[in-house]
């Protein structure tokens, strides 16, 4: 994903619903970026760019956990005494 | 005595065959050079009888309304309908074919009566497993006082990798709207699991809609 996408994600995963959306004149470079986000819901408060940032960052961090720990518990079922094509036939990887 | 000149008499009913006729009679006549006008005529063997036949009885065919929608920013959980962060597609090599449809809260209206195929294809993820996440088309016949499901599809994520995991699902309708005041439809989706997020793209379609005019209602 490219930082525009992961920006996106990002927000839709704050709230539910189509609280947010993009300003149709937007400024900058992109229209998906932070400075362009609109409020379509009146309930919705518009987050910091922190808190999006950090958001972002979370997501970014789960895909990086679950490559570390896929690499993990491989390894561990090798040292059980697996080979790599009993642990591609168990767990698929 | 040459004959100079054939005077009606010398020339009985259907005696001129096509024999008697040059290959250039179309060729050697002056061109048309705009679509010919409804009232315009051609000649035509019926069953073997020369008849003529206007334009407008012949004409038609190509597609006259074809449009695309789509969804321009992601968005978690349910909707019902979709009604935001619509826009008609805008990238450069994208075009469309005649009048637009327009929307208003999700409720799109037709350009033109006509039959048409109506394309719902949508895109999403979820970190974590969803057994089932539904497309709907749903169709009004009273201007949205009440809605009548016309189209269902439903897929589901199984996660991989423990990460994100994108899907998409596609459903289609044909669909006759015979007075654009009241024919009318609208898109919605379900997921199971709420925290399953749809994706939506200002740049490029992801969650979008596909209105064809195939002909008349």
């Amino acid at each position: 994903m490219n930082e525009q996408k992961y920006l996106n994600l990002a927000l839709a995963q704050m709230h539910t619903g189509q609280w947010f959306g993009w300003k149709k004149d937007y400024t900058g470079d992109v229209r998906m970026a932070y400075e362009n986000i609109i409020l379509n819901d009146d309930t919705a408060t518009m987050p910091s760019e922190a808190e999006v940032n950090a958001k972002i960052q979370q997501i970014k961090d789960a895909e990086t956990n679950a490559a570390t720990k896929k690499a993990s518990g491989k390894q561990k079922l090798k040292d059980l005494g697996l080979d790599d094509d009993e642990i591609q036939a168990l767990i698929g990887v | 005595m040459a004959i100079d000149k054939i005077t009606t008499p010398a020339v009985t009913d259907d005696s001129v065959t096509a024999a008697k006729i040059n290959n250039d009679i179309i060729s050697g006549t002056t061109a048309l050079t705009s679509e010919p006008a409804d009232t315009d005529e051609f000649l035509v063997s019926d069953a073997g009888t020369l008849k003529r036949i206007d334009y407008s009885l012949i004409k038609g065919g190509g597609i006259t309304v074809a449009d695309q929608w789509r969804v321009s920013a992601d968005f978690t959980g349910a909707a019902s309908p979709i009604s935001s962060n619509l826009e008609r597609v805008d990238t450069s090599g994208q075009g469309t074919i005649g009048s637009a449809m327009t929307v208003s809260s999700g409720v799109f209206t037709f350009p033109a009566t006509g039959i048409y195929k109506i394309e719902f294809i949508s895109q999403f993820t979820i970190n974590d497993n969803t057994r089932y996440y539904i497309n709907y088309i749903e169709s009004s016949r009273n201007n949205g006082s009440s809605w009548t499901q016309i189209s269902e599809n439903a897929s589901y994520i199984q996660q991989t990798d423990s990460n994100f995991t994108p899907q998409s699902l596609y459903t289609c309708s044909l669909f006759d709207c015979a007075d654009t005041s009241n024919h009318k439809v609208r898109f919605r989706v379900l997921p199971v699991n709420t925290n399953t997020t749809t994706y939506g793209n200002t740049a490029h379609n992801e969650t979008f809609f596909t209105f064809i005019r195939l002909g008349d209602t």
